[in-house]
């Protein structure tokens, strides 16, 4: 397996903490755009101006969102239509911007976290944001007509900081990461009018140290973690060995092949590969192994077929596949850089 | 784990505290160190501690409050425990009389953990608290009749005022916000600016107001000198420690010839606060069977029970503001008399609740119930950008209400907290009549004998307060670098 740079993408000023894919990027012929969030405060939209090839370095920057957050950009996520782009910043605010063609203008505001706001995640069908950050809670927000949010639930769990919340791919059931170790999978109880936490992945077979990024794979029926403790996790919701109240099944732990903290880890909806991005600027590749031996929790393993030293020359702090198109990867640095790769190998499709 | 209102659970509330940001206020009165001379070092004694020295320093929640705000969950903790302590110390010092003032939602709180009414409650109560030597236990639903009165009055005037001239000096528009919930004000205080403030009534809560009628007036009748009570009250939330002490609520009686010394001693109007799962745990480490104890005749000179024996009080178990002063206003600026207890319409969840009264097809007042975290947010955010279109919202930090507060008794076995909320709904209630405030003979004794009428210029100094934004100092703010 290999990893080629396709183009590195500069400008930015500072640190990249994020870059997301636009979801219908390559769709019926529509160009990839992907967004990039930094410490200088601001937002940049690259485009690939060719939807033919997007192996052949022509992306470009074609917006730059900015006067709207005081601080850093810790997080940018596009809602499901790709109509909307939402922005966390440690300034204490999540921005809500809109594509009015080609032109990003900031339509809505969100206020209430006391201090840094760490990760925004839309759920499914675009109806609902969720955010969380160092004040140790998550928020959900309801999108109202007219581009107006509405708090729907404060939810008060963790115990420290908390750095990413992730949707479900096709239900309501909100993942959040943390600074405790944990993971909290949180679910609307109809009864109580609220979100609650429906289960708690910690202690035996939970991380060790920090928890940074979580993904599902494209069915959402697993997620993978990553964390502080150089490890990955495989969580399963699938079996039904699952017991009541308990969604989520701790199904392997891939240790051994990092040596610093991995900061990001994302799950290929196209090709079932998952990419990390670590401390040690390298970005790894890690495919199932293929076993017919394996059953759930039993055999499962995942091997590593691809590192990619160097990849930044510092922490790699996000790595994202493109949704369509199996074989393009995206990161980005503290240096400052985004850069989209090819990946290519056996492994792939 | 903090049982604090989940406002002031967020923010502020941190164990990390940096090198910079210990507190300061232990420090005061630590030997000045003088400058040494330029280009001599001076070698430093070795000081002696003596037994004294090492005394531990005590800090209090007053001083923690008065200096930035950062109350971590040390001090919580601390806090939690010390009213118990405190009280059953005075109780049994005898110096001071104790008086305690029980808050209706902790007299249904235990009247439903036993299952008899708030009467009964209230009654053994009573019994309970004398035979420790308490002086008087009164019953807040009463001061409560005063503050709603106050409300009143204060609405009329904004209403009145509204877009014309100042009201007290500052520009005051609505919405008017409820001021009786010290989870949602301490919030307000730490992260809301100044614009916001400014719409929260400046009528002291049935807690404070209680406190101010005991010191300032109502103990000379009972023979007492302000500097021999203790007042004592029994509340559904340990965020009420922190609203009594507020610097706010200490006030000074001028002195008089005889007593030089009076002009300069302070006073507050509630010394203690305890929950009502703190009067439980007393009680049950007390007494063998609460059940058993005699009910005893209620002090009446401050608790609302009219001559046949019955409790009555407002309706709601947050105090009832939003439909007393919905009722008030729909009689003096409309003069719609509204019997028939008063339809909420229900918004996003069953927290939020709106009152509206048309007027020929005309919305002419428009009030809300908004309670809990997530509805303030929203509430909040509708007041920024200018959409909000209440005159009136009766605010608290606790999703249901103070029934739910979190000093109340817990679920019994095998009860869900949604059962046990209904149940309080029903047993807050539970014969005991619904009353106009204004007609309560002993505030209305109050204001005849003391505060000339509801509104007066007597009531603005000693039922009303202020509020202020908590500015962050740069110790605290490193944190956030």
């Amino acid at each position: 397996m290999e990893m080629d740079v396709v183009q590195e993408l500069q400008g930015h000023s500072d640190r990249v903490w994020s870059v997301a894919w636009r979801p219908d990027s390559g769709i019926s012929g529509r160009p990839s755009m992907l967004a990039s969030c930094s410490g200088d405060k601001t937002v940049r939209i690259w485009q690939c101006s060719s939807s033919q090839d997007l192996f052949i370095q022509h992306w470009s920057c074609v917006a730059v969102l900015d006067g709207m957050h005081q601080r850093t950009v810790r997080s940018c996520e596009w809602s499901p239509d790709g109509k909307l782009l939402a922005t966390a910043s440690f300034d204490g605010t999540t921005a809500i911007w809109e594509n009015v063609g080609g032109d990003f203008e900031c339509v809505a505001s969100l206020e209430g976290h006391e201090n840094e706001v760490k990760s925004v995640s839309w759920n499914c069908s675009g109806t609902l944001l969720a955010t969380c950050g160092r004040d140790k809670s998550v928020w959900i927000w309801e999108l109202q007509p007219g581009n107006e949010f509405e708090c729907t639930s404060v939810l008060h769990g963790h115990s420290q900081d908390v750095k990413m919340v992730l949707w479900h791919p096709c239900e309501d059931i909100l993942v959040s990461a943390s600074y405790d170790n944990s993971i909290k999978a949180w679910i609307e109880d109809k009864d109580r009018e609220d979100w609650v936490c429906a289960q708690t992945l910690s202690d035996s077979w939970g991380h060790t140290s920090t928890v940074w990024t979580v993904s599902f794979d494209a069915s959402g029926h697993r997620l993978v973690s990553c964390s502080d403790d150089l490890s990955l996790k495989i969580w399963d919701s699938h079996s039904n060995l699952l017991s009541e109240g308990n969604l989520w099944k701790h199904l392997c732990t891939i240790s051994g092949y990092h040596d610093r903290t991995i900061f990001s880890v994302h799950w290929s909806k196209a090709s079932g590969l998952i990419a990390t991005g670590a401390g040690d600027d390298c970005i790894r590749i890690f495919s199932e192994e293929s076993n017919e031996k394996s059953t759930l929790g039993g055999d499962l393993t995942y091997k590593m077929v691809l590192k990619k030293e160097k990849a930044h020359i510092t922490d790699v702090n996000c790595v994202r596949w493109h949704p369509q198109e199996a074989s393009l990867l995206a990161s980005a640095g503290d240096d400052g850089v985004v850069k989209i790769w090819k990946v290519a190998g056996e492994s792939l499709y | 784990m903090s049982k604090f209102s989940a406002g002031l659970k967020l923010g502020d509330l941190n164990d990390f505290i940096a090198p910079s940001q210990t507190c300061i206020v232990s420090l005061k009165g630590v030997k000045k160190n003088s400058q040494p001379e330029k280009g001599v070092i001076r070698m430093q004694e070795r000081v002696q501690t003596t037994e004294q020295d090492t005394a531990p320093v005590k800090v209090t929640l007053h001083d923690c409050l008065a200096c930035s705000g950062c109350v971590t969950s040390a001090e919580t903790v601390m806090l939690e425990q010390q009213s118990v302590d405190e009280f059953l110390k005075q109780v049994s010092s005898a110096e001071k009389a104790v008086i305690v003032s029980v808050s209706p939602q902790s007299r249904a709180s235990l009247a439903s953990y036993y299952g008899i009414t708030p009467l009964q409650a209230l009654k053994k109560l009573t019994t309970f608290f004398k035979s420790l030597g308490v002086k008087a236990v009164f019953d807040t639903s009463c001061s409560r009749d005063m503050s709603l009165i106050e409300s009143c009055e204060e609405f009329i005037k904004v209403y009145k005022a509204q877009g014309t001239s100042n009201f007290k000096g500052q520009k005051r528009g609505f919405p008017l916000l409820a001021s009786s919930c010290p989870g949602w004000v301490c919030y307000a205080e730490k992260t809301l600016d100044a614009s916001i403030l400014s719409h929260i009534s400046c009528v002291k809560s049935p807690q404070q107001a209680m406190g101010a009628i005991i010191k300032r007036f109502a103990c000379a009748n009972m023979g007492l000198k302000v500097d021999e009570v203790y007042h004592v009250t029994v509340m559904p939330c340990y965020d009420k420690k922190l609203e009594a002490s507020r610097d706010d609520f200490v006030f000074s009686i001028e002195g008089n010839e005889n007593n030089e010394q009076a002009g300069t001693a302070r006073f507050t109007e509630v010394d203690c606060v305890l929950t009502s799962g703190e009067m439980l745990d007393l009680l049950q480490g007390r007494c063998s069977d609460f059940m058993l104890l005699d009910e005893s005749p209620l002090d009446r000179m401050l608790t609302n029970v009219d001559e046949s024996g019955h409790l009555y009080g407002s309706r709601g178990g947050s105090g009832g503001y939003a439909e007393c002063i919905f009722r008030h206003a729909a009689r003096e600026l409309f003069n719609k008399e509204l019997s028939s207890p008063l339809e909420f319409k229900t918004l996003r969840n069953s927290d939020f609740k709106e009152l509206t009264l048309e007027v020929e097809g005309e919305v002419v007042l428009r009030f809300a119930c908004c309670y809990g975290f997530r509805n303030i947010q929203n509430l909040v955010r509708k007041m920024k950008t200018g959409k909000c279109e209440y005159q009136f919202v009766e605010i608290m930090a606790c999703p249901s209400g103070c029934l739910n507060g979190g000093g109340q008794i817990k679920p019994r076995k095998g009860q869900s907290g949604k059962e046990l909320i209904q149940n309080l709904e029903t047993v807050y209630l539970k014969e005991v009549n619904v009353s106009n405030p204004y007609e309560n003979p002993i505030i209305k004794g109050l204001y005849d004998s003391w505060l000339d009428h509801p509104g007066s210029q007597k009531c603005l100094q000693v039922m009303h307060t202020g509020y202020h934004t908590r500015e962050k100092n740069v110790a605290s703010e490193i944190s956030n670098w």
